[in-house]
C-alpha cells in the first residue's frame, strides 16, 4: 500500500517533527481522521496478547525512516567520521551498525578497530563482516587509541566518535589526539549503568550519576575539553545481528532444549532492550544535526521496557515454543545472580527522552520482531544443537525443588 | 511564555499559567509562533463541564473562569458546587462563586439533560464524569454548536502488556472494567464530532476522593508500617491534579489536539515502595518500615488492602510533551507535598482509616510474608 502523506512544512524543525511521525502508530492515528470508523481508533488486543501489546513496525520503515530523518532534518551532510571502536563485548555491534547508517546518510566513514586485524577476536562478529563496510566505502583500520593518528594514516575528520572506553586513562589519548587535529565533533559511547538508583524510574538526562565511575569522568573531561560540539550516549543493552555478546541467546539456549528458565524473583525487574538500529540511528541524526545535539547526553535506548518474565515469553514466541519460568530468591539460596543471569538483578531502566526532544528522534525497535529474527539466525548457524552446560542453572533448580 | 497569572491556590504564590490559542498562528515571512498565546483568549468561550465539583473540575473550572470563559457546571446538586480551596482568598473565592454557573440535574436523564443545556450554545464540552457512551451521546445530539468534546478517559483502557510504558497507538482491552470510556471514545468518533479523550494513570492531589496518597498518610500519621503486595517493585505513576487540569486547558481550541488521545500522568514513574517513601518524605515522616506479603495467602473479602491495582501501570506522556507543549510541574515529593499541606496536613480526608486489613497481614507474621 502506498502512503502519501502531504506536510505543509516551514521550518526545519517542523520538518524533524513531521518526519518523526514517520511511525505507522502516528500514521494510523491520522489515517482514523479520514475514515471515521470505531474499529480505525482503537487496535483492539485480547488478554491472550499479554506479551507485546504494542502497533507492529516494520523493518522497511525503520530503514525509511532512518534515512529519512537523517536527509531531512540535517544540518550539516557529507562529514568525515571516525569511530574508534572497541574489539569485543556488547558495544561492538553499534559501530558496525553506525557505519552502515552514516554512510546512509551521506557521511564518510572510517572503522578504527583497537588491536590487531590479525587477532583472534576478529573472527567473531561484527568484525567477521567487516566486508559489508568495505563494500559500503566504509575505511576499516586497526590501531591503539594511545596512537589513533598512526592507524589512520593523517585523514582529518570533522567527528569522532568513541566506542572504546570505559575510563579516563582508554579514552583520554583520543580526545586529546581529536582536539590537537581540530575535530569539530566529539561523541562518546558511555553507559546507562552509571545512574544512580532511584525508586523513580526511569533513568533520564540529568539524574544523578555515581561520580566514581569510569565513564562519567570521561563525560566530564570532554565536556571540559572546548570541542565545538560533544555529545555522550549511554546504552543499556542491544539485540541486533552482528553481535558480539549474546543477549537473547541466554533465553534461546534454555527454551529450545525445553529446559526451565530460571529468573530471579520477582520477575517483574524491567529492562531496556533496544535494537542497536535504535542506537546508530541516534547517533546518526546527532552527527547531521551538532547544534541540536552539542552539550547533550542521551541515553542510547528503546523507549519501551520488558519485565525479565515478560522476555522469557517474548523469546518463547519467538522460538515458537511454551517456556517455564522457575523464579528463584537469588540472596537466600547463594547464588551470584551476575553469573547466573545476563542482566542486573534489579530494575534497570532508561528512557531516551533527549533524543526525543532534541534531535526528532524515534525509536523504531519492535522486540518481538526482533527477537523473531534472532531466533532465525540463532537457528541458521547451528546453536540448537549446541552441547551446552548448564551448570548454574541445574543448582538453583535443584535448590528450588 | 507569559500567561496570565492565577493563584495555584497555594499560599505560596503565584505561577504561570499557559494557556495555548491558536497554535497556527503565523507572522510574516513563514515565522512561525507556534504557541502565540498571551492573557486572555481571544473569545471567550461558552464550556459546558459534567461534574466538575469534586476534584479535576475544581481546578479546572476555576483556571477556565479566571482565564475569562463562561462555564456551567452540570451536576446533579447532592454536594455544594463550590468549596473554598485551603489558601484560596475570600476574594477570589467569591469572584469564582459569582461567575461560575450551575445546571443541576441527572445526567442519566437524557431527555431532561437534552433540554437542560439544548438552549445555552455551548461551544465546548468537558466531560469530567462520563462512563458509558450512552451518557455523551445525548449531549453530543442536543449541542449544535459544538466546537469540541473533551472527555476525561483513563490509562486503565490499555491491555496489559510486558511492553511498557503505555503509548497512546498501544492495543485497549475491550473488557477492561473502563470499557465504557473505549465506548465513549468510538462514539466521539463514529459522531464525526470534534474530540479530545485524556487518559491519566493515577491522579492524586489536595480533595482526592480516591484514597490514593490518603492511603499512605493515614499508616504514616498513625506510626503503622506499611503493608505493600508482592516485592513492592511493582511500577506505576502518579499526576498530580492541577497539572491534569492545565493539559484539558491545552488541549482546548487546539487543533494539534483534535480528535486525539493523550496520557496525562507525572514525569517519572514510581515503584509501589517508593510510593511510601515519598508520602513519608512530603508529610516530613520518618522512613517508614514497608512489610510485603504474598496477597494470595489472605482472603481480605471484599476490602481493598492496598489502594493500587498489583500490577505494573504506567503510560507515556512524550506525546502530550510535544504536541501540548505541556509539562508537569510537579515532581512526586512536592506534589505530595502540596497534598499534605493543603489537605490531609489540615485534618481533612476523605475516607476514614481503616486497619483491618493491615491487622490480617500483620498478625500473619513475617515468616509468612516471603513472597
Amino acid at each position: 500500500m502506498a502512503l502519501s502523506l502531504q506536510f505543509a512544512v516551514s521550518t526545519p524543525r517542523q520538518a524533524s517533527l513531521e518526519i518523526s511521525k514517520l511511525t505507522p502508530g502516528y500514521i494510523a492515528s491520522s489515517l482514523s481522521l479520514r475514515s471515521p470508523s470505531a474499529s480505525s481508533l482503537h487496535s483492539l488486543g485480547t488478554s491472550s496478547g499479554i506479551a507485546g501489546a504494542v502497533k507492529k513496525s516494520s523493518r522497511r520503515w525503520r530503514a525509511a525512516k532512518t534515512v529519512a530523518m537523517a536527509a531531512a532534518a540535517n544540518e550539516v551532510s557529507n562529514r568525515k567520521v571516525l569511530i574508534v571502536n572497541t574489539n569485543s563485548g556488547g558495544h561492538a555491534v553499534i559501530g558496525f551498525w553506525l557505519a552502515k547508517d552514516l554512510v546512509a546518510a551521506g557521511h564518510e566513514v572510517t572503522v578504527m578497530t583497537v588491536g590487531e586485524e590479525s587477532s583472534d577476536k576478529m573472527k567473531k562478529p561484527p568484525f567477521s563482516r567487516f566486508s559489508e563496510l568495505r563494500d559500503l566505502g566504509v575505511s576499516t583500520v586497526w590501531g591503539d587509541p594511545k596512537d589513533v593518528g598512526a592507524a589512520v594514516g593523517g585523514k582529518s575528520f570533522h567527528a569522532v566518535l568513541d566506542n572504546n572506553g570505559k575510563d579516563l586513562d582508554a579514552v583520554k589519548p583520543v580526545v586529546d589526539w581529536a582536539k590537537s587535529q581540530g575535530v569539530e565533533q566529539f561523541l562518546f559511547i558511555s553507559s546507562a549503568g552509571i545512574y544512580k538508583t532511584s525508586d523513580e524510574p526511569p533513568h533520564v538526562e540529568g539524574d544523578p550519576v555515581k561520580v566514581d565511575a569510569g565513564h562519567v569522568g570521561v563525560e566530564d573531561y570532554i565536556s571540559k575539553s572546548a570541542f565545538k560540539f560533544w555529545s555522550s550516549f549511554r546504552p543499556q543493552y542491544m539485540t541486533g545481528s552482528g553481535n558480539n555478546k549474546d543477549c537473547e541467546e541466554w533465553f534461546f539456549d534454555r527454551i529450545v532444549r525445553d529446559k526451565p528458565v530460571p529468573i530471579p524473583s520477582p520477575g517483574i525487574q524491567v529492562t531496556n532492550i533496544a535494537h542497536v538500529s535504535d542506537l546508530s540511528s541516534m547517533i546518526t541524526l546527532a552527527i547531521g544535526k551538532p547544534s541540536a545535539s552539542n552539550a547533550t547526553i542521551f541515553n542510547a535506548v528503546s523507549d519501551r521496557a520488558v519485565t525479565f518474565d515478560g522476555l522469557v515469553r517474548l523469546c518463547a514466541r519467538a522460538a515458537a515454543k511454551e517456556a517455564k519460568i522457575v523464579h528463584y530468591d537469588a540472596k537466600a539460596l547463594g547464588i551470584d545472580a551476575k553469573k547466573a543471569f545476563p542482566f542486573r538483578n534489579m530494575h534497570f531502566y532508561a528512557e531516551p527522552r533527549a533524543a526525543k526532544e532534541k534531535l526528532g528522534w524515534t525509536s523504531s525497535t519492535n522486540l518481538s520482531e526482533a527477537l523473531k529474527e534472532r531466533y532465525e539466525e540463532y537457528i541458521k548457524i547451528g546453536r540448537d544443537k549446541k552441547d551446552i552446560k548448564f551448570e548454574i542453572d541445574d543448582t538453583i533448580l535443584s535448590k528450588v525443588g | 511564555m507569559a500567561g496570565r497569572l492565577v493563584s495555584d491556590f497555594t499560599h505560596n504564590g503565584l505561577i504561570g499559567n499557559h494557556q495555548c490559542r491558536n497554535p497556527w498562528h503565523r507572522r510574516p515571512q513563514g515565522v512561525v509562533t507556534t504557541k502565540a498565546s498571551l492573557g486572555a483568549p481571544e473569545r471567550a468561550k461558552k464550556i459546558l463541564m459534567m461534574g466538575g465539583s469534586r476534584f479535576i473540575g475544581v481546578y479546572l473550572a476555576r483556571t477556565l473562569v479566571k482565564a475569562g470563559h463562561e462555564v456551567s457546571l452540570f451536576t446533579r446538586g447532592k454536594t455544594p458546587i463550590t468549596q473554598q480551596l485551603a489558601g484560596e482568598s475570600n476574594e477570589a473565592y467569591a469572584e469564582y462563586q459569582l461567575r461560575v454557573k450551575h445546571i443541576q440535574g441527572d445526567r442519566q436523564d437524557f431527555e431532561a439533560l437534552k433540554s437542560k443545556i439544548g438552549e445555552a450554545g455551548f461551544e465546548v464540552v468537558y466531560d469530567i464524569n462520563g462512563r458509558e457512551a450512552a451518557e455523551v451521546e445525548p449531549i453530543v445530539d442536543a449541542l449544535p454548536d459544538l466546537q469540541q468534546y473533551i472527555y476525561c478517559s483513563s490509562a486503565g483502557v490499555y491491555l496489559k502488556s510486558d511492553l511498557l510504558p503505555h503509548f497512546e497507538v498501544d492495543a485497549v482491552d475491550p473488557k477492561s472494567r473502563h470499557k465504557g470510556k473505549l465506548d465513549t471514545e468510538s462514539l466521539l468518533q463514529d459522531k464525526g464530532v470534534t474530540w479530545t479523550s485524556i487518559r491519566p494513570v493515577y491522579i492524586y492531589g489536595p480533595l482526592n476522593y480516591n484514597p490514593v496518597e490518603e492511603w499512605f498518610f493515614h499508616r504514616l500519621k498513625a506510626g503503622r508500617p506499611i503493608p505493600v503486595p508482592g516485592s513492592g517493585l511493582q511500577i506505576t505513576q502518579l499526576g498530580h491534579v492541577k497539572d491534569l487540569a492545565d493539559a484539558f486547558v491545552k488541549v482546548m481550541d487546539n487543533p494539534k489536539a483534535f480528535n486525539q488521545v493523550f496520557n496525562i500522568s507525572g514525569s517519572k514513574y514510581v515503584t509501589f515502595d517508593g510510593i511510601a517513601r515519598a508520602c513519608a518524605k512530603a508529610g516530613g515522616f520518618p522512613d517508614p518500615e514497608i512489610v510485603h506479603y504474598n496477597p494470595k495467602n489472605f482472603d481480605f473479602g471484599k476490602k481493598k488492602a492496598f489502594p493500587l491495582r498489583d500490577q505494573h501501570f504506567f503510560a507515556s506522556i512524550d506525546k502530550a510533551k510535544q504536541e501540548l507543549d505541556w509539562t508537569p510541574r510537579f515532581n512526586l515529593v512536592d506534589g505530595l507535598r502540596d497534598s499534605y499541606e493543603l489537605d490531609f496536613g489540615r485534618g481533612k480526608f476523605r475516607k476514614e482509616a481503616d486497619f483491618s486489613t493491615d491487622e490480617m497481614i500483620l498478625s500473619a507474621g513475617r515468616v509468612h510474608a516471603r513472597v
